[in-house]
């Protein structure tokens, strides 16, 4: 197994992009969500690398990508982001790759593939939500005033994310309380163009845009997810003609964090299905 | 008191236990009080976020009854929005990961739809073959810290936009500064029949208005004056006096030309606007007139030097000379100063070149420990006599970067020359940075 | 860099200020300020003991020719005393050497006697 940052070309400095696993696998690439950076596929990459060639990219924004390339502009559609999408997969020059998005990722790969669909030739979508606010009987698990809510603490740096405060406040990036685990791992995010990924996730209504989906799909969802409720994954399913559905027995909304050996099971037997 | 609990208290004959014991008697405290009513909340979940046990003091903050959170309510029920999301992308995870996490802060919704900011930590509970169990949570009220960390992001925003309008501030200082100093510069030369001229001024500080200043204009029809100098001081006192210095000398020259006339004029208006306010102020200066013969096309220079340094005159065969104007005393000391005169005749590819200290007061060498130098100047100067005043100009123009920052001071450069008739044969072999010129070889 | 001191003696003939360090932009104010508060009587000598000056720009220029006024307007004498040889190069281009009587020394500044210009 070769790991290997590609140097020279502007949009794997832009993203990040670290190819691994085996090259003369297929491609697959995987994509972190809001709030996280390719870390957190950490352990995914174990049981794809043998047999399959992966990609990994962090979101302008995001992890170590390049933040002079952020444009509120760009990044203010899952558009923006799906174009980032498929000029990774221009940089690599990649064909019939398998596009494994978490979370919003999964609606952007939806986009990517529909803006190049010969670079992505199948989709893993974990955890995934077309639209997160409910909707007449549509129900996404949030409340408008919830999201409201939730872009007013962004816009005033308190969540989460954003931890410990102190640290944040005096302009230190790096949150030495949270211990090396978390500063190494998963939320190496500025909080600016989180901000603005924020927005554009969670007021984003991407449901019309399932329909599109050509290519063989999974949708892998939780029993117990309180981001994407267990409707939402039927939904997407519902849409997606011809998908897999598969709901992991798994708490919370990072199944391929909470619950490794699952996911993985999940995905290989999907890829290995593509064949 | 100071107890370590272990030595015996001669006082206590009993052992610790029973000491222990009586303690918590004398407290009337006891382990499932003080879970109920500690000064935290504390909370037990099923490894699927059930809760499945929490106490008083978390109850009473949430306004929550303990029937509908037990066994009905998840953690994550629990938080706001943000809080869930961060939940579910970061805390869950790395407390899978590393069995604990610490001193996140979260928050919480309180029945009556108040948001209470918290510090949450969680550790879990494992069972005998290593099998996860339960997870146990203290949260911490953070109530007073946030209100803290609010004032201390309201202190930062507002000194943040101090910064940017101080910046705002400072760019719009620099642009009106930049305006000024232009203002006491000419925006071009008039064309002088019969010769070329090429001027450059270079700024050691955006900051500062530089007190150099020249120009050249007409006198009548068939003369042109020009003047180059230095005022001591910088900022704006100094360019008013510039400014008082330039329209003084092209006044002077339209009443009488005669450049020691000229000085005398200048030094007689500073002289008499600043020395007795006693806060004197003066310049250095050249002031010169140029007299073309169309029938010769040589060009006569009259000059005179008010503690300036000499000019330089670069021949068209390639030597370069001071022009000397020992003792003219700096202009606006003295009520009554005196002036030299000196003259001198330009023939085709002659240059005459006038410059102000900073050029020859710029710090050189490694340590930025010696000075220019007059003499270093003059073989700079001879290396490219003969040559167009613009590509003189030009030349020293470069040499002035690559002082860099041994520059200490602004620069006025002013070159005056009488076109050669045709491209010279010889030419010098050194680089030449005019194509212009290099393409008549 | 080196910062500005300045000390005052008085002898027979006048006081004697004693410029060591930079009189430069940043500090030839100080040396300004200093002759505000510095009487003299008509016919003393005010010496500028110059030899510690390590650095002279224009603005240190402009102080000594404060100096200059200062004194002259107390019909009081002025003398500078072992200029550095780089502050004598321009004192000479800017034609100042003509209105300063220089000495090599503070001694014979004070003395008395005019040292042939």
């Amino acid at each position: 197994m070769s790991f290997g940052k590609l140097e020279g070309m502007d949009t794997d400095r832009r993203n990040n992009v670290t190819v691994t696993g085996n090259p003369q696998g297929r491609t697959v690439v995987l994509a972190h969500g809001f709030g996280c950076d390719q870390n957190m596929w950490r352990l995914t990459v174990p049981a794809l690398a043998e047999k399959y060639r992966v990609v990994l990219f962090d979101y302008v924004g995001a992890g170590r990508s390049d933040l002079s390339a952020f444009s509120e502009e760009r990044y203010s559609s899952l558009d923006g982001y799906a174009r980032d999408v498929v000029e990774v997969c221009e940089a690599l020059d990649l064909s019939d790759a398998v596009f494994v998005g978490h979370s919003v990722s999964a609606m952007i790969g939806v986009l990517a593939a529909d803006l190049a669909p010969e670079r992505i030739g199948a989709l893993v979508m974990i955890a995934p939500s077309p639209r997160y606010i409910d909707d007449e009987d549509y129900r996404g698990g949030f409340s408008a005033p919830d999201i409201d809510e939730l872009l007013t603490s962004l816009e005033s740096n308190y969540l989460g994310w954003s931890a410990v405060m102190a640290p944040v406040i005096m302009g230190n990036a790096e949150r030495p309380a949270l211990g090396e685990e978390l500063k190494n791992s998963f939320c190496a995010t500025d909080p600016d163009m989180a901000r603005v990924f924020a927005r554009t996730t969670f007021l984003s209504d991407s449901r019309d845009d399932l329909k599109s989906v050509r290519v063989p799909t999974l949708v892998l969802d939780c029993t117990r997810d309180a981001i994407a409720p267990p409707e939402v994954g039927a939904f997407v399913h519902r849409a997606i003609p011809g998908s897999t559905l598969i709901t992991l027995d798994a708490t919370g909304h990072c199944p391929h964090l909470s619950a490794p050996e699952a996911t993985n099971a999940a995905i290989t037997g999907f890829l290995a299905g593509l064949l | 008191m100071c107890r370590t609990g272990r030595q015996p208290d001669p006082a206590d004959a009993d052992n610790g236990k029973t000491s222990d014991a009586a303690f918590a008697e004398l407290l009337e405290d006891s382990a499932e009080d003080l879970y109920e009513s500690a000064p935290c909340g504390y909370l037990s979940m099923l490894m699927d976020g059930t809760i499945a046990k929490i106490n008083t003091t978390l109850l009473d903050w949430l306004g929550l009854e303990r029937e509908a959170v037990v066994g009905r309510m998840r953690f994550t029920d629990l938080l706001t929005v943000g809080g869930r999301l961060y939940h579910e992308t970061h805390f869950e995870p790395l407390l899978r990961m590393q069995g604990r996490i610490g001193g996140i802060a979260l928050e919480m919704k309180q029945a009556d739809g108040a948001r209470m900011p918290v510090l949450v930590s969680s550790v879990v509970k494992y069972g005998g073959g290593g099998e996860p169990l339960m997870i146990r949570t203290t949260v911490f009220d953070a109530r007073d810290r946030r209100a803290y960390e609010e004032e201390l992001l309201r202190g930062r925003k507002a000194a943040e936009e101090a910064r940017k309008q101080a910046e705002a501030d400072r760019a719009r200082l620099q642009e009106a500064l930049a305006v000024l100093q232009q203002s006491l510069l000419p925006a071009t030369l008039p064309p002088v029949p019969g010769v070329e001229t090429a001027a450059h001024y270079c700024t050691a500080s955006p900051d500062r208005l530089g007190g150099d200043f020249y120009d050249v204009f007409p006198v009548d029809g068939k003369r042109f004056a020009f003047f180059l100098g230095d005022v001591c001081g910088k900022g704006p006192q100094a360019a008013a006096v510039t400014s008082l210095t330039r329209y003084t000398l092209r006044a002077a020259a339209l009443h009488d030309s005669d450049p020691v006339a000229a000085l005398s004029t200048l030094n007689k208006v500073l002289h008499e606007r600043y020395a007795a306010g006693g806060d004197p102020r003066y310049c250095t200066a050249v002031f010169g007139v140029l007299e073309p013969d169309p029938a010769t096309g040589l060009v006569a220079v009259r000059l005179a030097s008010g503690g300036h340094p000499p000019v330089l005159v670069l021949r068209a065969e390639g030597t370069a000379d001071f022009l000397p104007t020992p003792g003219g005393l700096l202009v606006g000391v003295l009520p009554d100063a005196r002036f030299v005169a000196a003259t001198t005749v330009l023939a085709p590819g002659d240059t005459l070149l006038l410059y102000t200290d900073g050029l020859t007061e710029a710090r050189t060498g490694e340590d930025r420990g010696s000075l220019y130098g007059d003499e270093a100047l003059r073989a700079f100067a001879a290396q490219h006599a003969g040559r167009s005043p613009r590509a003189v100009v030009q030349a020293l123009t470069v040499l002035l970067e690559e002082f860099g920052d041994g520059l200490d001071d602004d620069t006025a450069l002013l070159a005056l020359g009488v076109p050669a008739p045709a491209p010279r044969p010889d030419s010098h072999p050194d680089t030449d940075p005019d194509p212009a010129t290099k393409s008549t070889r | 860099m080196s910062p500005l001191k300045i000390t005052t003696r008085d002898t027979a003939t006048g006081p004697v200020l004693a410029v060591l360090g930079d009189l430069d932009y940043a500090n030839a104010g100080e040396l300004r300020e200093l002759l505000t508060t510095l009487t003299l009587q008509p016919g003393q000598r005010l010496v500028l003991d110059l030899a510690g000056m390590d650095f002279c720009d224009s603005s240190g220029i402009t102080a000594l020719i404060a100096a200059h006024h200062h004194a002259q307007a107390a019909h009081a004498d002025i003398a500078l005393a072992a200029v550095p040889a780089n502050t004598l190069r321009i004192l000479r281009i800017v034609g100042l050497d003509q209105i300063f009587p220089l000495h090599p020394d503070s001694e014979t500044a004070a003395r008395g006697t005019r040292p042939s210009r």
